[in-house]
C-alpha cells in the first residue's frame, strides 16, 4: 500500500506494528520458558518469567497511549482504522496471555515443593502446542496471510480436548493418592491456563481476520466438549 | 438555460438495476428519493462526468467524497439543475426525483429549485432583514397569503434550522449581522421556509468553526428525519458522523457508493481505500 499523504501517520501505524511484534516475542517466550520451568522444574526460568511480565505490561500501556494519541490525531479510517483497533485488542489479548504464563510459572515453583507428577509431560506437551499456536498467530500477523488465522482458529479443539483428558486423569490421580491433590491441583491450573491461551489465540485469529478482510470469520468452529465442564465420572460410594 | 440536452430516459430506471449494488449505490425502486443513471457533463469540450449512476434514499443522509474537481459539486449541481446557469455546461442522461424527470421540458427550474434547497459552502443571505431572508421564498412562491401565515412560516423554519432562540428578539436586522454558523443555519432556515424535499448542501460547514460546524451537523441529523440530504464534504470525520450513505467520487467517476459504516471501515475499492486512509488526494 503507498505510504500516507502525512508521512508521519505512515511511521505511527509502523511504530505500533513493530510494538506490536516486540509484545508478542516477549509473551511467546514467556509461554514457552514457563512450560519449560514445568517440566523441567527450573526455578529459575520461573522466576525469570514473573519477573519478565512487567515488561509485557509496561509495553500494553505504551501501546494503548500511541494508540489514544493515533486515534485523536489521524481519525484512521479503512484499514488503518481496522489495523488501530485490531493492535488495542492484540495488545490486550498478548497481555492476559503473559499474565497467564506468569500464573504457570508462578506454580512452576510451587510444583517444586511436590514429588514429580507423571503427568507433568502430558501438561508440557500441551503446553507446546499453545505455544506452536501463539507462533503462527504472530506469524499470521507480520505476514497479513489470512489463512494462517483460519488455521488458527479451527485448531482451538486440539487443546480443548487434551485439557479434558488432562482434567480425568488427574481427577483419577487424585482420588487414588490424596497427597497427589496438592500437586495435581497445580497441574489442573496450569492446564487450564494452557487451554485459555488457546483461547486468547483463537480471539486473535479472529482479530486478524477481521483486520486483513473487514469481515467477521463466522461462528461455524469445531469445538471440543466444553473444555470448563468437562464431564467427571466419580467411582460410585462404598456400601456399607 | 436551455443549452442541456435532453435526457432520454425513457425505459430506463429499471435497466440499470444489474450494476454491483455494493459499489453502485443502485436502490429498490421505493427507496430512491433521487435517481440518476448515466449522467454525463461537459464544461465546453472537458467532460466533468462520466456514467454516473447512483440512488439516493429519502430521509437520510447521502454524503459525497472525493478529491477536489472529482465531480461531487458538478453532481449536486445537476439535481437542481444549476448547471443549467453555467452557459457551456451540457449534461446528459437521466435524473428522476420521485420518479419523475428533473429535465423535462414541463418542469419549471424556479419550481424545482424550491423542491430542492441548496445550502453553499460561504453562508450567503441575501442583504435584508432576517425575516426578509427566510420570508423571500414563501412570498414569491405564494406559500403564505397572509402577514399571520408568513410569520408563521418564517417562525417555524427559523425553528427547525435550530437559530429560532438567538435571532428572535432582532428579526428586523440584517441576516449579514449575524456570526457566519448563524448565516449557515439562516440560509438552511431560507432553504426549508419553500418545502423542499430534497435539501443539497455543498461543504457547508468548511468557513465555519467546530462550535459552529458542530451545530449544523446537529441539525443536520434532526432535518433528515423529513429531508432528502445530500452533502459535500471534505472531511472525511464528518462524512461518517452525519451520513448514512456515502459516494466516492474520482476523476468525473463514481467509484463507490454504499452504506457508510462500510465504507469508512471496509471500503472494497483500492481508490476508495487510498482516499478515505489521506493516501492520496
Amino acid at each position: 500500500m503507498t505510504e500516507h499523504t502525512v508521512r508521519a501517520f505512515t511511521e505511527e501505524l509502523e511504530a505500533l506494528g513493530a510494538d506490536l511484534t516486540r509484545m508478542g516475542g516477549f509473551s511467546e517466550q514467556a509461554l514457552g520458558d514457563a512450560v519449560t520451568a514445568i517440566a523441567r522444574r527450573d526455578a529459575n526460568l520461573a522466576r525469570i518469567v514473573i519477573e519478565g511480565d512487567k515488561k509485557i505490561d509496561v509495553l500494553q500501556r505504551e501501546i494503548e497511549r500511541k494508540i489514544m494519541r493515533l486515534l485523536a490525531l489521524r481519525q484512521p479510517m479503512g484499514r488503518d482504522l481496522r489495523q488501530t483497533v485490531a493492535a488495542l485488542k492484540l495488545a490486550g489479548e498478548l497481555e492476559r496471555i503473559g499474565d497467564l504464563a506468569k500464573n504457570i510459572a508462578k506454580r512452576a515453583l510451587n510444583i517444586q515443593e511436590f514429588e514429580p507428577i507423571a503427568l507433568t509431560r502430558s501438561v508440557e506437551r500441551m503446553g507446546k502446542i499453545a505455544v506452536k499456536q501463539l507462533k503462527q498467530i504472530l506469524d499470521t500477523l507480520t505476514s497479513q496471510i489470512v489463512a494462517g488465522a483460519v488455521s488458527v482458529w479451527m485448531q482451538d479443539e486440539e487443546l480443548d480436548e487434551h485439557y479434558n483428558s488432562l482434567f480425568r486423569e488427574l481427577l483419577t490421580y487424585m482420588m487414588e493418592d490424596p497427597r497427589m491433590i496438592g500437586p495435581g491441583a497445580h497441574l489442573l491450573f496450569v492446564a487450564k491456563n494452557i487451554e485459555r491461551i488457546g483461547d486468547h489465540c483463537t480471539n486473535m485469529a479472529e482479530v486478524i481476520y477481521y483486520l486483513e478482510t473487514g469481515e467477521d470469520i463466522g461462528t461455524d468452529r469445531p469445538k471440543a466438549v466444553d473444555a470448563a465442564l468437562p464431564p467427571i465420572s466419580l467411582p460410585p460410594p462404598a456400601t456399607a | 438555460m436551455n443549452n442541456f440536452s435532453q435526457s432520454s430516459s425513457v425505459g430506463q430506471s429499471g435497466t440499470s438495476l444489474g450494476h454491483a449494488q455494493q459499489t453502485t449505490g443502485i436502490l429498490p425502486d421505493a427507496v430512491a428519493k433521487v435517481r440518476a443513471r448515466d449522467i454525463n457533463v461537459f464544461y465546453g469540450t472537458k467532460q466533468a462526468l462520466f456514467d454516473v449512476s447512483i440512488d439516493v434514499p429519502d430521509a437520510s443522509v447521502t454524503a459525497f467524497i472525493g478529491p477536489s474537481g472529482c465531480g461531487k459539486s458538478t453532481f449536486l449541481r445537476c439535481i437542481n439543475r444549476m448547471n443549467d446557469t453555467i452557459e457551456s455546461c451540457k449534461v446528459e442522461g437521466s435524473i428522476q426525483v420521485d420518479g419523475r424527470d428533473i429535465n423535462d421540458r414541463a418542469v419549471d427550474p424556479v419550481v424545482l429549485r424550491a423542491s430542492v434547497g441548496m445550502v453553499f459552502q460561504k453562508p450567503n443571505p441575501f442583504p435584508k432583514s432576517i425575516f426578509e431572508n427566510v420570508a423571500y421564498g414563501p412570498r414569491i412562491h405564494g406559500i403564505a397569503h397572509d402577514k399571520p401565515s408568513l410569520e408563521r412560516i418564517v417562525e417555524q423554519s427559523l425553528r427547525k434550522a435550530g437559530i429560532w432562540e438567538e435571532v428572535k428578539d432582532r428579526l428586523h436586522q440584517p441576516g449579514t449581522s449575524l456570526s457566519g454558523g448563524q448565516q449557515q443555519r439562516l440560509v438552511i432556515a431560507r432553504a426549508i421556509s419553500v418545502n423542499p424535499e430534497i435539501i443539497l448542501m455543498d461543504e457547508p460547514c468548511s468557513a465555519l468553526d467546530p462550535i459552529a460546524t458542530a451545530k449544523i451537523e446537529e441539525l443536520i441529523d434532526e432535518l433528515r428525519q423529513n429531508f432528502c440530504i445530500i452533502i459535500v464534504t471534505h472531511s472525511m470525520a464528518q462524512a461518517a458522523r452525519v451520513s448514512q450513505r456515502t459516494a466516492f467520487f474520482h476523476m468525473g467517476k463514481l467509484v463507490e457508493a454504499g452504506c457508510t459504516d462500510e465504507i469508512f471501515t471496509n471500503p472494497r475499492d483500492t481508490r476508495t481505500q487510498d482516499y478515505i486512509t489521506g493516501r492520496f488526494g
